[in-house]
């Protein structure tokens, strides 16, 4: 399915979850209209996104999160899927945007891409459940399932390789993270 | 004077920081384990007020510690000189660019304590001041109890700034 297909569904569905998203998966976002309230992008951190996810995830456990990963970027901090599977949130959804590239610098193909699965990577690191998704009619249909299982869940989404035309929304993470606290109160503080 | 052979850095007991730790406002411990804070991360993992995280690496402690900030809870990192040096991108990114309050605990593993760092044959040891001088990250020595009062100086040093501070443990805690 095409990136922007994947995106208006998520959007769709999103609800009120906090959202993380990383590399080219944050331009659609924004521009989706999602990344106004409650949302941080992964900038300038490649790898990272699921790490932060985690955070808020932990420390918003009655809120769901929602992270927009990118195939190169879970490679550069795979053991996060065994950190993320320790702590264990339940609020945590990890779509992986999968098109066996790395789009950002020009769309070089990912080491092994096609010898590894996520989803088998997940469940072997600890995650409950994992879901492969390939058509966008597919997402639709799965996304109000997928949200109501305990987490962590990752979901492994097939996107097609586009024209190289990489995009970054260009907001500052210092914004996000300070206007994301100014919003998200722990449980018990 | 000091002696040559006599240590220079002394073993502060795990409990006192522990006691300094809890005086802060502190959710999280997240660590990478490190043997020079065996004993502290024995004592914080047991202990209940604070909730304590083990991760794989210390670039996902810098994510998660952003994390925790944005979604409204501090944490303090405990790592070791060498996991400092393998997480320097998330800290550009996260902690400096991105300005999230990181304060970290980080252990001199392959220290000689009866030398300064700076006289370390251990590269390990020896950069790791010039390597946060050079990165603009405060930093503060816990070579003896006398260096207890710097853990609450970082923490809010890293606060005010919203950036990354370093208490650097000169020895094995106790």
């Amino acid at each position: 399915m095409l990136r922007k297909e994947a995106i208006e569904a998520l959007a769709a569905a999103r609800s009120d979850a906090i959202s993380v998203a990383t590399m080219q998966s944050s331009s659609p976002w924004h521009e989706a209209g999602q990344a106004e309230k409650d949302h941080l992008d992964a900038a300038r951190c490649m790898g990272s996104a699921s790490s932060l996810g985690l955070g808020l995830a932990l420390a918003n456990p009655g809120r769901k999160v929602m992270v927009l990963d990118g195939d190169g970027s879970l490679l550069m901090q795979l053991g996060s899927l065994v950190t993320v599977a320790h702590a264990s949130p339940k609020n945590f959804y990890h779509f992986i945007f999968g098109n066996g590239v790395h789009e950002s610098t020009g769309n070089q193909p990912l080491p092994g891409w096609g010898k590894f699965d996520f989803c088998s990577l997940a469940l072997a690191a600890g995650y409950p459940d994992a879901v492969r998704i390939e058509t966008k009619e597919q997402l639709k249909k799965e996304l109000p399932r997928i949200f109501n299982i305990a987490g962590p869940v990752l979901i492994s989404l097939a996107i097609d390789i586009e024209e190289w035309r990489p995009q970054f929304p260009g907001v500052p993470m210092s914004s996000q993270i300070q206007a994301l606290r100014k919003t998200l109160v722990p449980p018990y503080k | 004077m000091q002696t040559k052979g006599e240590p220079v850095a002394h073993s502060v007991p795990a409990q006192a920081v522990v006691d300094e730790i809890l005086r802060l406002n502190v959710d999280y411990i997240v660590n990478v384990p490190d043997s020079i804070q065996r004993t502290l991360l024995e004592l914080l993992s047991r202990q209940e007020k604070l909730k304590y995280l083990t991760v794989c690496t210390e670039d996902e402690a810098m994510g998660i510690n952003a994390g925790l900030y944005a979604g409204g809870m501090n944490s303090i990192l405990c790592i070791q000189n060498n996991g400092l040096f393998a997480c320097l991108n998330t800290i550009k990114a996260i902690a400096l660019d991105a300005r999230v309050p990181t304060p970290m605990f980080v252990g001199q593993f392959g220290r000689d304590v009866t030398k300064p760092p700076s006289e370390s044959r251990n590269r390990a040891v020896r950069m790791l001041g010039p390597t946060l001088d050079t990165w603009g990250v405060p930093h503060y020595p816990l070579e003896g109890p006398r260096d207890l009062c710097n853990i609450a100086k970082a923490f809010e040093r890293a606060h005010q700034d919203k950036g990354p501070s370093v208490v650097i443990i000169g020895a094995r805690t106790s």
